[in-house]
């Protein structure tokens, strides 16, 4: 369960991420909203999996001003990045179309 | 630290400690304020940010450690991308300044081929093992008497060493020259006889057929042969049928049983055949002819212990077996590398070290080199600074500048290295054992790469770490001369001249001494007349002349026909001449001692004709020479030089007394004495520089019977041709075809071809050493000429001012001249220093020349001053020519 979990918030996290730049707090509140704090993101696991990803090339970092009026780290997506969230989004709706297929049928 | 523009982009990087925390920061302050928004107060909304947050030590470490991660994998192709563009700037750069380029290549491809050639040497000779499975078990048995070594005795070998406990296998060897017969060949070969346990001892896969076992060593079953692969290439074209086939051994016919490749030469004889030396019984119960060499591989887990204890108990079986030839005797062991090796250590170290010194001045030179070319760089290093390349980045670039310099000085200085080998390996007299089988192989490669590698951080790392130092505005602002570090460096540059003034003169004066040396050799007394001597050797065939009486009638006849050859002064017939191959040596006992082989004493043994002495020029310094009158039957005289009368008769007149030796007395009962009629002055007979012995001469007449065995019936054939010698050797020869029919001379040289060739170990060590000491003077006075070079380019606006305000020409070339002078005077006095030590290692290669020789110290320096000087007439000229206006004009 946490394994799948780890998977899902870094594909959800790329997919932020196509809608444009962002820092981490901004990520982070985005997840709140946008699963409706249905999955609980602790801090704790996202910036791992931030640095996870830009270690594997997946997005990329800056520094720029933010609304505090200071630095902050900000991520973008990369050509990488993008062609694994195409790749997973796939594999993602192959996956629910088979369980689907059999919890709902008969 | 605080930036005020807006962004900073990628290229800005914290370090990974402030990059987490500062987000982590950034990302709480965030909290808060929407914390607070949402109502909470500010103490409030800190707690409940942080209880949010979850652990943030381990959050924070987890992310540390990815984000160096991160780094280390983003890095490490920009990493490489630095080093591939050092690399491709640094041979751009040598590409576009030729004249450096070839000058430090050249110099650092001669001092890098220079010392791998020898190391290859010293590879093949001392570090190599043996061809052998577990080498290290190999070794050397013989025995010692009071001290000195000498061969095992037949008898010694089977009741001491065949029944020893410790060795796996033993072998026992005698070498003889013998006549080779094939269908229509004949060819003298070297040959060895050897026991059956040779090849245990020795295991090689042999190329064809097999090696001997125990039941081809036996009287009767003995007539095989296993020949070299060279013998086979050459006398059967490599015809693989030859196995099987007969060959005749001096008048017996043997069949090849096999054939062993090129490789196996175990003790570096480089016999070409090997028979089974196959003992008789008679044979195995002598005890005193020690004539054999004996090898023997030690079992895998003795100890030292073990080794001493049975050697004990065989020393104590001979003894018991024959006391008195065994009497004091001891079996002893070495290495078998020991053996082989020999003096070539001390050898190799000498030629190691002069070609160390060789390398040290040619570093020197591209040291020298590199601070030229750094004042000129000036500028191009302080914009690279400017641009932000840090100091470690510059001295990087300039380190691999230098080992890329060192890389192309290794490509040709491995060409060059592989043409020294080749020379060496043609040129040395076979004097080292294995030298032949240097070659550039893997080690020698690594050695190579090592040392260019090393020589390319001495010569580059100071230069590189000084020329990083200057501070940006200076550098710029003053591109070149003038400036603070060129004057520096031009001091670095004087000290390195004089250091390798010193380094040459220290080869140099080596050089001067071996040459002196090898002059002392050959003027050396050696107490008889080298000159105007025709040797030459015969081996009479032991069928045919089995009857000593036959033997001394041959003697006689050949004498009496080569005399009336017109040239010819004088004739005789020896067992062994003066630096020539082969020699007996028996004990001898003093009348009035008693009959005791502690009493013997060691001496070698001369059968000679009447006239002998004579012939050779030897002078006799009391009583007469051995005569025709010294017949068989009558009363047994022997002729002794003053080394054995010394040893004998101390403090008295040896004339008149007698020797016993070689026999029992005619009644069986005690020792045969023999009265000595005249004692001749010694004669060294091992050649110039080498040890004397006492010696004594029997006339041909009255020796025992065995003797002729001994001698293997070999004796040599000396004839006093004042002149041109060689020019009789055909008519030398007709005369003894005519006497002993089927019995080839061979070995013919000149007595003074046989002294040189006892010399040419040293004659080839001094000839190196002074291609050496060349190489050194030439590369220094290139040096020196660099050196002074830069220093007259350097001054040239300085010449111009000084010849505008009145200086002469010769002033000015006073001026260079004095600046070179006083490095050169430097440089000698630190070099003769320096060679007052260095010089001790060449102690064990001089021959009545001292060390310290201060003629050829005083010599060799002015010569060297002299050349130095010479090398600095080209810059001082210049800069006399120099054209003021010109030189005040540039920049």
């Amino acid at each position: 369960m946490p394994d799948m979990l780890h998977g899902t918030l870094e594909v959800l996290i790329l997919k932020t991420l196509v809608q444009g730049p962002r820092h981490g707090y901004a990520i982070a509140r985005w997840l709140e909203q946008a699963t409706d704090a249905v999955v609980p993101i602790e801090e704790g696991s996202m910036y791992p999996a931030l640095y996870r990803m830009e270690k594997r090339g997946w997005i990329a970092a800056e520094w720029g001003m933010s609304e505090l009026g200071r630095r902050a780290k900000v991520y973008r997506i990369t050509p990488k990045g993008r062609r694994q969230l195409v790749s997973v989004t796939e594999q993602w709706a192959k996956f629910s179309a088979a369980v689907s297929n059999v919890l709902l049928k008969g | 630290m605080t930036d005020k523009s807006p962004r900073w982009g990628r290229w800005w990087r914290p370090a990974v400690d402030d990059e987490v925390s500062d987000e982590f920061g950034f990302h709480m302050e965030m909290r808060v304020r929407d914390l607070v928004a949402e109502g909470l107060s500010p103490e409030e909304a800190r707690a409940e940010a942080r209880r949010r947050f979850g652990n943030l030590q381990d959050t924070s470490a987890t992310c540390r450690a990815l984000a160096h991660e991160r780094d280390h994998h983003m890095h490490r192709p920009l990493r490489f991308e630095g080093i591939r563009q050092d690399v491709r700037f640094a041979l751009r750069y040598l590409w576009r300044h030729p004249g450096f380029a070839a000058t430090a290549v050249i110099t650092l491809a001669l001092g890098i081929g220079a010392t791998t050639a020898i190391f290859s040497v010293v590879n093949a000779v001392l570090l190599r093992p043996l061809p052998f499975p577990e080498p290290q078990r190999l070794v050397d048995i013989h025995t010692n008497w009071r001290g000195n070594g000498s061969n095992v005795s037949a008898g010694n070998f089977t009741t001491g060493i065949e029944r020893a406990s410790v060795f796996d296998a033993v072998a026992a060897v005698q070498w003889s020259s013998l006549n080779l017969l094939d269908e229509t060949t004949a060819e003298r070969v070297l040959a060895a006889r050897v026991s059956a346990g040779y090849f245990d001892v020795f295991p090689m896969t042999p190329l064809h057929g097999r090696v001997f076992t125990k039941a081809d060593d036996v009287p009767g079953h003995d007539q095989v042969v296993v020949l070299s692969q060279r013998l086979w290439t050459r006398m059967f074209n490599a015809d693989p049928t030859v196995i099987g086939r007969d060959v005749r051994l001096s008048g017996r016919p043997y069949q090849v049983i096999g054939v062993m490749p090129d490789t196996f030469d175990p003790t570096t004889e480089r016999e070409e055949i090997w028979l089974p030396i196959a003992f008789t019984a008679e044979r195995r119960m002598t005890h005193d002819e020690h004539f054999l060499s004996v090898f023997g591989r030690l079992k895998a887990d003795v100890t030292a212990a073990q080794i001493d204890a049975d050697l004990a108990k065989a020393s104590a079986r001979i003894v018991a077996a024959d006391a008195q030839a065994n009497q004091e005797r001891v079996f002893a062991i070495r290495p078998l590398t020991e053996l082989l090796v020999g003096n070539a250590p001390d050898r190799l170290r000498i030629w190691m070290a002069a070609v160390a010194l060789v390398l040290l001045i040619a570093c020197g030179n591209v040291a020298n080199l590199l601070l030229a070319r750094a004042a000129s760089r000036q500028g191009e290093l302080a914009v690279r600074a400017a641009l932000g390349a840090g100091r470690t980045r510059i001295i990087r670039q300039l380190v691999t500048e230098s080992l890329v310099l060192a890389a192309v000085a290794t490509g040709l200085g491995l060409l060059i290295a592989a043409a020294g080998v080749r020379a060496l390996v043609s040129l040395e007299p076979d004097t080292i054992a294995r030298l032949d089988q240097a070659s550039l192989d893997g080690t020698v490669f690594v050695f190579a790469v090592a040392l260019a590698a090393a020589c390319a951080l001495v010569f580059g790392l100071w230069p590189a770490w000084s020329q990083s130092k200057s501070s940006v505005p200076s550098g710029i602002r003053q591109a070149g001369r003038g400036s603070e570090s060129g004057r520096i460096g031009e001091r670095w540059s004087t000290g390195l001249m004089v250091a390798e003034l010193a380094v040459a003169l220290v080869l140099l004066v080596g050089a001067g001494l071996m040459i002196r040396s090898v002059v002392a050799l050959e003027r050396a007394d050696l107490g008889f007349r080298t000159d105007g001597l025709w040797t030459g050797r015969l081996s009479l065939p032991a069928d045919t002349y089995a009857d000593p009486a036959r033997i001394v009638l041959a003697i006689e006849d050949l004498r009496q026909k080569v005399r009336a050859i017109p040239g010819v002064s004088s004739v005789a017939v020896t067992s062994q001449v003066p630096m020539g191959v082969g020699g007996n040596s028996n004990g001898l006992l003093p009348e009035g001692r008693t009959y005791d082989p502690s009493n013997a004493i060691d001496a070698r043994l001369r059968i000679v004709s009447p006239g002998y002495l004579e012939t050779l020029g030897a002078s006799i310094v009391a009583g007469r020479s051995l005569s025709d009158a010294d017949r068989r039957g009558g009363q047994k005289v022997m002729v002794i030089n003053s080394r054995l009368a010394a040893a004998a008769f101390p403090g008295e007149n040896a004339v008149g007394k007698r020797i016993a030796c070689c026999e029992q007395a005619p009644d069986g009962h005690g020792p045969d004495f023999k009265t000595v009629v005249g004692v001749v002055a010694d004669i060294n007979w091992r050649g110039p520089g080498r040890p004397l012995s006492p010696e004594f001469y029997l006339p041909a007449t009255q020796v025992p019977d065995e003797a002729w065995s001994w001698i293997q019936r070999t004796l040599y054939l000396v004839v006093r041709v004042p002149g041109d010698p060689l020019s009789l050797t055909e008519q030398i020869r007709l005369a003894t075809r005519a006497t002993v029919p089927g019995t080839p001379l061979f070995d013919v040289r000149t007595m003074d071809e046989r002294r040189s060739r006892s010399q040419r170990a040293q004659t080839f060590n001094t000839t190196l050493l002074s291609i050496l000491g060349l190489l050194g003077v030439v590369l220094a006075s290139v040096g020196i000429y660099g050196v002074m070079a830069y220093f007259v380019n350097r001054r040239t606006r300085e010449i111009g001012v000084r010849m505008a305000l009145g200086a002469t020409r010769s002033d000015v070339l006073v001026m260079v001249v004095r600046h070179a002078a006083v490095a050169v005077a430097t440089g000698l006095a630190i070099g003769m220093a320096l060679s007052f030590w260095a010089t001790r290692l060449l102690t064990s290669q001089l021959f009545n020349t001292s060390p310290n020789d201060p003629l050829t110290l005083v010599l060799v320096s002015t010569l060297f001053a002299l050349v130095a000087l010479a090398a600095t007439a080209v810059p001082a000229l210049r800069a006399a020519s120099v054209d003021p206006t010109n030189a005040l004009r540039a920049d």
